[in-house]
C-alpha cells in the first residue's frame, strides 16, 4: 500500500512541477512532509525535505535548460527513509536518511533524462495537434496538450517506489549489520545538511550572498550562544 | 465592419484555468504552443463562431512559444485582446501573433529572474528555516504565503493583459521586479546562512564542539568549493562522506584519549 500512496503522490508531483501549476508543491520542501505523512511520519518527511530543498534551491527550469528531477528525488528519498525507518521500527533516522540519499539522489539524474525523453514525446504530440488541425479535427488538436501530463506522471510513479523500495532493503540490512555506523552516519547527515545550506547560498547568485550567507551562520551561532545553546 | 466581438467573463475564467496547463506538453519544436493554444481555445470558440476562422485563430496559436508560465498569463490574455479586435474587423490576422513574438522574450527573462530565481528559492529557503525551528506549520504558512503572491500576479497578470493589450508593458515595468528579486536574493542567501547555524547547533548537541566545527566546516567549505566550480551532488557525496569519517576519527582520538 505504501509504495502505491507513494507512486501517486510522486506522479501528481511531477505533474505540478511542469505541466500543471507550479505551486511549489513538488518542490522538495512540500513534497517530503507530503510524502512522510502520506506514509504515517509527517516528521520523519521534514527531516530529509529541509536539506534537499536548500540543496536543490538552484534546481528550476529556465528556458530549454532542464534542471535535476528535484521532486523524483525528494519523493524516492523520503519514501526510502520513512519505509527503512519502519522496517527496522523506530521511525526515521538521520542515519537511515542520509543512505538514502546516498542510495536514491541518482535518480534525480535519472528524472533529468527522461525529462529529455518527455520532451521527444511532445514534439511527436505538437505533431498530431497540428495534424488533427489540418483535418479540421480541432478539439482533438487543442486536446493533445493534456496527453503531455502522461509521461511525466508515469516516470515519477514508478522510479519513485523502486527507489524506495531498494532503500527500505538496503538501509535495514546495512545499520543491523553495521550498528556502529549510526554515530557517524548521523553526523554525516549533518554535514550534508550543512553543505546543503551552502548550496542553497551559492545557488540564489545575489552578488552579497558570500557574505549574506556567513553573516547569517555567524548571527545564527551567535543568538544560540546567547540562549546558551552551544557547547562551552 | 462587423459589431464589436467579446469574451464572455465565464470563458475569460475558463481560459484562466486553462493557463495553468500552459508547459503541460512542452516540447523543444514549439516549446508552449499546444499549452497556449489549449488555453486561448475557448475564447476563440466563443470569437469566431465559423469554423474556417476559427481553425484559422487556432493555427496562429499552435505557432512557437515560449514564456515563463506565469507570466505566459498576461501574454494570453493580451492575445484575446487582439483576437476581439481581429474577429471585430478591427485588427488584421497578424497582430496577435505580433504582440505575442514581442512580449514573450521580455516577460520570460523578467518571470524567470523574479519568479523562479529570486521569489521561489526565498520562499524555499524561508520554509526551510521555519521548518527547522517550528516544524509543519511554518512549511504551511510559506507556502500559502508563496502561492498568495503567484496566484494574485498571475491573475492580475491576466486581467491587465486582456484589458490592456500592448500597454501593459509600463504596467509590469512599474512593479521594479527586478529590484525585489535582489533584495529577496540577498534575503534568501541570509537565511541559507541562518539555516546552517541551527545545523551547526544541532551537530554540537549530540557530538560536543567536534561535531558542531564539522559542520561548520562543511558549510564553510562546501560554500567555497561551489563558488570555485565545484559539482553539486558529488560535492554533497563528499560532504557526507567526510562527515561520518571525521566523526569515527574524533571517536578514536577520545578513545585513545
Amino acid at each position: 500500500m505504501g509504495y502505491l500512496v507513494l507512486a501517486l503522490v510522486a506522479g501528481l508531483a511531477a505533474v505540478e512541477r511542469k505541466g500543471f501549476l507550479q505551486a511549489m508543491l513538488s518542490r522538495p520542501i512540500a513534497l517530503g512532509p507530503l510524502v512522510g505523512w502520506a506514509l504515517g511520519d509527517l516528521e520523519g518527511g521534514i527531516l530529509v525535505a529541509v536539506p534537499l530543498e536548500l540543496l536543490w534551491l538552484g534546481a528550476v527550469n529556465l528556458g530549454a535548460a532542464l534542471p535535476v528531477h528535484e521532486a523524483l528525488g525528494a519523493a524516492a528519498i523520503t519514501g526510502g527513509a520513512v519505509l527503512a525507518g519502519r522496517a527496522l521500527g523506530e521511525g526515521t533516522s538521520p542515519e537511515g536518511a542520509i543512505l538514502a540519499v546516498l542510495l536514491c539522489t541518482p535518480l534525480a539524474l535519472l528524472g533529468r533524462k527522461a525529462d529529455r525523453l518527455v520532451e521527444i514525446w511532445n514534439e511527436r504530440l505538437a505533431a498530431r495537434a497540428e495534424a488533427e488541425l489540418a483535418r479540421h479535427h480541432a478539439r482533438a488538436a487543442v486536446r493533445a496538450n493534456l496527453f503531455g501530463l502522461a509521461l511525466p506522471f508515469g516516470i515519477a510513479a514508478v522510479l519513485a517506489p523502486v527507489g524506495a523500495a531498494a532503500a527500505e532493503l538496503a538501509i535495514p540490512a546495512l545499520l543491523r549489520a553495521l550498528p556502529a555506523a549510526r554515530g557517524p552516519l548521523r553526523l554525516g547527515f549533518l554535514a550534508f545538511a550543512a553543505l546543503a545550506c551552502a548550496s542553497g547560498a551559492k545557488a540564489l547568485r545575489a552578488r552579497t550572498a558570500p557574505v549574506l550567507f556567513f553573516a547569517g551562520l555567524g548571527a545564527g551561532l551567535a543568538v544560540a550562544a546567547a540562549l546558551g545553546r552551544l557547547p562551552t | 465592419m462587423s459589431a464589436p466581438r467579446k469574451v464572455p467573463p465565464r470563458t475569460l475564467a475558463r481560459v484562466f484555468w486553462r493557463c495553468l496547463f500552459v508547459q503541460a506538453a512542452w516540447n523543444r519544436r514549439g516549446m508552449q504552443n499546444l499549452g497556449f493554444a489549449y488555453a486561448i481555445d475557448p475564447a476563440l470558440r466563443a470569437l469566431y463562431p465559423e469554423p474556417e476562422r476559427r481553425e484559422e485563430a487556432l493555427a496562429r496559436h499552435l505557432c512557437f512559444f515560449n514564456c515563463h508560465p506565469y507570466m505566459a498569463a498576461a501574454i494570453v490574455g493580451g492575445a484575446i485582446h487582439h483576437e476581439e479586435k481581429v474577429a471585430s474587423g478591427l485588427e488584421p490576422g497578424g497582430q496577435p501573433a505580433r504582440y505575442k513574438q514581442t512580449l514573450q522574450g521580455p516577460l520570460a527573462a523578467l518571470g524567470d529572474g523574479f519568479f523562479w530565481t529570486a521569489l521561489r528559492p526565498f520562499f524555499g529557503a524561508a520554509a526551510a528555516v521555519g521548518a527547522l525551528l517550528a516544524g509543519w506549520p511554518a512549511i504551511v504558512l510559506a507556502l500559502v504565503a508563496y502561492n498568495a503572491i503567484h496566484l494574485v500576479f498571475r491573475l492580475g497578470l491576466f486581467r491587465a493583459g486582456y484589458e490592456k493589450g500592448d500597454a501593459i508593458v509600463g504596467d509590469i515595468s512599474r512593479l521594479g521586479l527586478p529590484v525585489a528579486a535582489d533584495r529577496l536574493r540577498a534575503a534568501g542567501a541570509a537565511l541559507c546562512g541562518v539555516a546552517a547555524a541551527i545545523v551547526v547547533v544541532r551537530s554540537a548537541a549530540p557530538f560536543g564542539g567536534a561535531g558542531g566545527v564539522i559542520a561548520a566546516a562543511a558549510a564553510a567549505l562546501g560554500y567555497a568549493a561551489l563558488s570555485r566550480g565545484a559539482r553539486l551532488l558529488p560535492a554533497a557525496y563528499l560532504a557526507a562522506l567526510a562527515g561520518a569519517g571525521a566523526a569515527v576519527v574524533v571517536a578514536r582520538l577520545h578513545g585513545s584519549g
